[in-house]
């Protein structure tokens, strides 16, 4: 009788490596080089981006959004940025780290990019920051927006033309508590880093302000289809305004939740803008319309930047962009104003370029600049209304710049 | 204790409707496996199937027609799925029941990657039909009409199902094969054709819970999953192969699901597969599991 | 390999037991050719860092992780017939551990991989204590429930694990003082400690221990009749093969830039563990290694070119794997010297042929399937071995849990 021998897997083991040997280039991973070859020379050329987006799980729809903004800004833009002619390679960014982090890293190893662009999920955020660092790459995040990743964990080569999670969470803080709801607010937010923040940079300028909170619940994360446990609590409470962070799934079943429980009516709901942006919107319907939330844009700012790019966008793809759409097009902004004032495309150089930026004054959001190397920008009160076409966010009032 | 029944009285509400549609959707779980030992880890696939299904025709408007539809749609997409999978685990029926398991979680992997490039990744909403689409009053509470005829619903088809099974030569035929399948098809019964058939009735249920659950937790991608750690929590619980298991097993996991959350938010996490873990320790053959034999 | 004239049933029980039979002759012929091949894929391993470029190598040790981690399931999963669904538990475990251990202590090789064999073997011990008691299909469902929570804990407990974040900036191992700069020097730290598990896990199954575990495997009342508590050795088995998941965690960890995160430990981690082990070929240990290799090759090496659709690839493959592959990629090697009868053969043969009397989870003797009772009632349906051996019909007094609502507790199948 054969004993399963330890042999014939090693054998068989060639099969992998002939897979591997089939996508391989050749090269050394131990002689001189380390991760990364050259990249390509700098100097009015070409260049190579790395667009990192989700085409896969529950974070596609961001990322067709952010493709989108970076295809359409290229087009406008004869396919050049800051005088360098673009290359993009798109890499499938997943649903988490486990399958962001290896994708950057492949960016980074294998297709030898100039500067990398896009992450939605602050994990992948954070977990390739080292690689990223050791490699000398720029990244400009279109979305990722843990405090840490320009805080604490921050490194020159990260940038990010998006947002941090403080920011909504506590512009929505400020003005509530100059509204002091009676019985002040309930909070509620997913149980993981963005939600975790929100509910920090709230209560800052909430309480800080004055307020009290009712009562708050940190819901799990990803895994919560049925908010009516957490809901339930609302009423008893005694809370005379609910606010949140949700996105994606989590928000749509949320505003519909929250209105067939009927606290649409008797407890106002406030968010961060995420709440009720992009296709969550028109997946919730009637039950969105009223509630208010704080974001960086609206597809209804009045600004020249902003009525050209929505046209534009619109135009071309046939739906109202989202900030996450922006996000990315300010992110392809910064680097052609940056680009065009670097020597060459070493991180550092480019890094450097982009330090060196004052007032971006061409956004569709609005103004804003880079406070140490996040933006700072206008936070726009918004109020979901029925439009022309369906549901739009409704520009209320400007509460102020915020930075990190 | 009135007052804390009333205070929570939505949340009670609310596991009933959960354990409903858990019931209709792991029945048919629970019994392809006391029949033919099979696990069916398609099982939510098939949910996701109905849920989209339920998406493609009601379009995100609220209509009877639509909904109605939906079900009919649902049902034979169902039940011919569960026919495949019945066929398709034929072969391996010599080889051990880990292989079977694993095939229809291939099916499962492969089906719902196929709805992601039909549907995209969109989180897709369900209206419930008019007329079940608002809330009403229930003691003072408001809530939401569908979640009630959906207890309704789920109570109908308990009541079915269970007449089904202990009152006709069907349902006796059934429960022998869940004894005893040799003896079974000792006596001249194909068995083939019983687990064909009790592959399309459990999987039709799972399409139709797809749709039925549409205005409760919508259509999206990785609810599958979701969908099916939960039926196997319920059917582990309530004792593999028992319809009256999978009832009590589903109205407990819909408890635990609502008001157990509800009750301690900071664990709610860890309750459905905490509940698992106990039962499985404590008494694995769940609640309604054969009284013969040690655990 | 010639097909030897089956041996009497006392020899056959006795060799199937002691797990190391081999009709003589052949033995000695192939154990050299084994070890040669052996040999070989080791130096061409080896040799990979100095030919392949450092994104394939990074690739590469990734593989030889995930391998690790599948050979260790195989342990549980083909070898104690122990079918589980949270095995990657341990895996995650053993990552977060080596993890913390570098960071915070100290970085130095052997210690955070130590740290992470210890702690994940703790772990694995306390919960197999719970685990090991139920069998088959509750066993499996107890394990997916145990990973479900550890992996909830480790999304909770964010203050150390870094929660959803996942925990990042783990430094590189050192080596004789010296941080490993260079992918390739990451990578032969990873195949050196990876053969090693390999081996272990080798030794093992050869060893009495793997043929007790074996013997459990196929007819738990049977051993325990025989003497042995199929308790203590099943849990030493699980704790074993959570070991060796432990250290493949503690080497995901000491990649470069590594990062762990609750998906690790998750369900589908574990899922994709059990489908590596099912595609390789349950029980022989190298299967799953390669098994392994497929799964990350489609999922991180071409899933990424597929528009994130590695997925419906993976599962197409599963599929045509279970079809086609009865005994996955490792029945491959047999297929070829065995004439395997139509399903339900009525003859109660002795074995066909010697590779057949391989313990073998996934491919029970067909003409057994339809007579005889699973002793165990494990998922894998375990070997008929029944070549005149009482195969432990379910009789009562088993501790099995019955499997159906009902069940007389006999014979059943």
């Amino acid at each position: 009788m054969m004993q399963p021998v330890l042999s014939r897997r090693n054998a068989l083991g060639v099969f992998g490596l002939a897979g591997l040997a089939a996508t391989a280039g050749c090269g050394s991973s131990v002689g001189g080089g380390d991760n990364g070859g050259g990249s390509s020379s700098g100097g009015g050329g070409a260049i190579k981006v790395g667009l990192i987006v989700p085409q896969d799980g529950v974070y596609t729809p961001l990322g067709v959004d952010m493709k989108n903004a970076w295809d359409l800004y290229l087009d406008q833009h004869d396919g050049m940025l800051g005088g360098y002619e673009v290359e993009t390679i798109v890499a499938d960014e997943g649903e988490g780290p486990d399958t962001g982090v290896p994708a950057i890293q492949g960016l980074i190893t294998r297709d030898n990019v100039d500067v990398l662009v896009g992450i939605v999920n602050s994990a992948s955020a954070l977990g390739s920051a080292e690689a990223i660092a050791a490699a000398k790459k720029v990244l400009v995040i279109a979305n990722a927006g843990a405090n840490a990743v320009t805080g604490d964990a921050r490194n020159p080569y990260i940038w990010r033309a998006s947002f941090n999670n403080a920011q909504a969470a506590f512009a929505m803080g400020e003005y509530l508590a100059g509204q002091q709801p009676e019985g002040g607010v309930y909070l509620m937010a997913p149980d993981y880093a963005a939600g975790q923040e929100t509910f920090v940079a709230f209560k800052e300028s909430y309480v800080g302000g004055g307020g009290t909170i009712a009562g708050e619940a940190l819901t799990p994360f990803g895994t919560t289809q049925d908010f009516q446990p957490f809901l339930s609590a609302i009423p008893g409470s005694g809370a005379g305004a609910t606010f949140v962070f949700y996105s994606g799934g989590e928000a749509v079943s949320f505003v519909q939740q929250y209105a067939s429980l009927g606290l649409k009516d008797s407890v106002p709901l406030y968010g961060s803008g995420f709440l009720t942006e992009g296709s969550v919107l028109e997946a919730q319907g009637e039950a969105a319309v009223g509630i208010q939330t704080a974001l960086h844009y609206s597809t209804e700012i009045e600004n020249p930047a902003n009525s050209e790019f929505v046209e534009a966008y619109q135009g071309a793809y046939d739906v109202l962009p989202t900030c996450f759409a922006v996000q990315t097009w300010d992110a392809a902004l910064v680097l052609d104003l940056a680009l065009a004032e670097t020597e060459d495309l070493t991180g550092d150089s480019v890094s450097a370029a982009l330090e060196g930026l004052g007032e971006i004054s061409d956004s569709p959001r609005g103004p804003w600049s880079f406070d140490g190397q996040s933006p700072k920008h206008i936070e726009y009160l918004r109020e979901v209304q029925e439009g022309d076409g369906g549901l739009i966010n409704v520009v209320v009032e400007e509460l102020g710049e915020y930075g990190q | 204790m009135t007052e804390w029944f009333a205070d929570n009285f939505v949340s009670i509400l609310n596991g009933l409707a959960i354990g409903s549609l858990l019931f209709i959707l792991a029945v048919g779980l629970s019994l392809v496996f006391g029949m033919m030992d099979v696990l069916n880890l398609g099982h939510g696939a098939l949910y996701l199937i109905g849920a989209y299904v339920g998406y493609q025709f009601t379009g995100g408007v609220s209509s009877w027609s639509g909904f109605l539809t939906a079900l009919a749609v649902a049902a034979v997409f169902g039940a011919v799925a569960g026919l495949i999978l019945s066929v398709a685990t034929q072969p391996l029926v010599g080889r051990g029941h880990l292989d079977q398991a694993l095939l229809t979680l291939g099916v499962a992997l492969v089906v719902a990657e196929v709805i992601s490039i039909i549907f995209g990744d969109d989180v897709q909403n369900v209206v419930a039909p008019p007329g079940l689409n608002e809330s009403i009053q229930v003691f003072g509470n408001t809530y939401p009409a569908y979640r009630l005829a959906l207890i309704g619903v789920g109570a109908v088809l308990a009541i079915i199902v269970w007449l089904v099974i202990e009152k006709t030569s069907l349902g006796a035929l059934i429960r022998a094969s869940v004894s005893d399948r040799e003896m079974v098809s000792a006596v001249g019964v194909d068995n083939r054709k019983v687990k064909a058939g009790v592959f399309a009735f459990g999987s039709m249920l799972a399409a139709v819970a797809g749709v039925l659950g549409g205005p409760v937790y919508g259509a999206r991608t990785g609810l599958d999953e979701t969908v099916l750690l939960l039926a196997l929590v319920v059917i582990v619980i309530g004792g593999l192969g028992s319809v009256r298991g999978a009832l009590i097993g589903a109205l407990v996991i819909g408890q635990v699901e609502s008001l157990g959350k509800a009750l301690y938010p900071d664990f709610a996490s860890f309750m459905l597969f905490g509940a698992l873990a106990l039962v499985l320790i404590v008494r694995p053959r769940g609640l309604f599991g054969s009284r013969v034999g040690a655990g | 390999m010639s097909v030897d004239p089956a041996p009497s049933t006392v020899d056959e029980t006795a060799a199937r037991t002691s797990g190391t039979a081999t009709p003589t002759g052949s033995a000695r012929r192939r154990v050299p050719l084994a070890g040669l091949i052996a040999l070989a894929v080791l130096i061409l391993l080896a040799a990979v860092p100095l030919f392949v470029a450092p994104f394939q190598t990074s690739m590469l040790a990734r593989m030889l992780i995930f391998a690790l981690l599948a050979v260790s399931l195989d342990l549980l999963v083909g070898i104690t017939g122990l079918p589980s669904l949270g095995h990657a538990a341990y895996f995650g475990i053993g990552a977060y551990t080596a993890g913390l251990v570098a960071k915070y202590w100290t970085a130095a090789a052997p210690i955070p991989l130590i740290a992470a064999v210890v702690v994940a073997a703790f772990a694995a011990v306390a919960t197999g204590w719970l685990a090991v008691r139920s069998h088959g299909v509750f066993f499996l469902m107890l394990t997916l429930a145990i990973g479900e929570l550890i992996q909830q804990l480790a999304e909770s407990w964010s203050g150390v694990t870094g929660g959803d974040n996942g925990l990042s900036g783990i430094p590189a191992v050192e080596v004789a003082g010296e941080p490993l700069s260079l992918v390739g020097y990451v990578y032969w730290y990873v195949l050196f400690f990876a053969v090693l598990g390999f081996t272990v896990i080798w030794a093992v199954s050869r060893s009495p221990f793997g043929a007790a575990l074996r013997g459990i495997r196929d007819n738990e009342p049977r051993m325990r009749s025989l003497g042995y508590s199929p308790f203590r050795y099943k849990l030493a088995g699980f704790t074993l093969a959570g070991a060796i998941a432990g250290l493949a965690g503690g080497l995901f960890a000491s990649q470069q830039f590594a990062l762990v995160t609750p998906a690790d430990l998750g369900f589908t981690t574990s899922a994709l563990a059990l489908l590596a082990v099912a595609v390789g070929g349950a029980g022989s240990l190298w299967g799953p290694a390669i098994g392994a290799a497929v799964v990350v090759l489609i999922r991180d090496v071409y899933g990424p070119d597929l528009d994130g659709h590695g997925t419906l690839v993976l599962g197409i493959v599963f599929i045509v794997a279970v079809y086609s592959l009865r005994n996955g990629l490792a029945g491959l090697t047999t297929t070829r010297f065995r004439r395997r009868g139509p399903p339900a053969d009525a003859a109660p043969a002795p074995p066909r042929d010697n590779e057949a009397t391989t313990p073998d989870p996934t491919t029970p003797d067909p003409t057994q399937a339809t007579s005889a009772v699973p002793p165990t009632g494990g998922l894998p349906a375990n070997r008929q071995e029944g070549h005149g051996v009482d195969q432990g019909s379910k009789g009562p007094g088993t501790d099995d849990p019955p499997r159906h609502a009902d069940d007389p507790g006999e014979r059943r199948s």
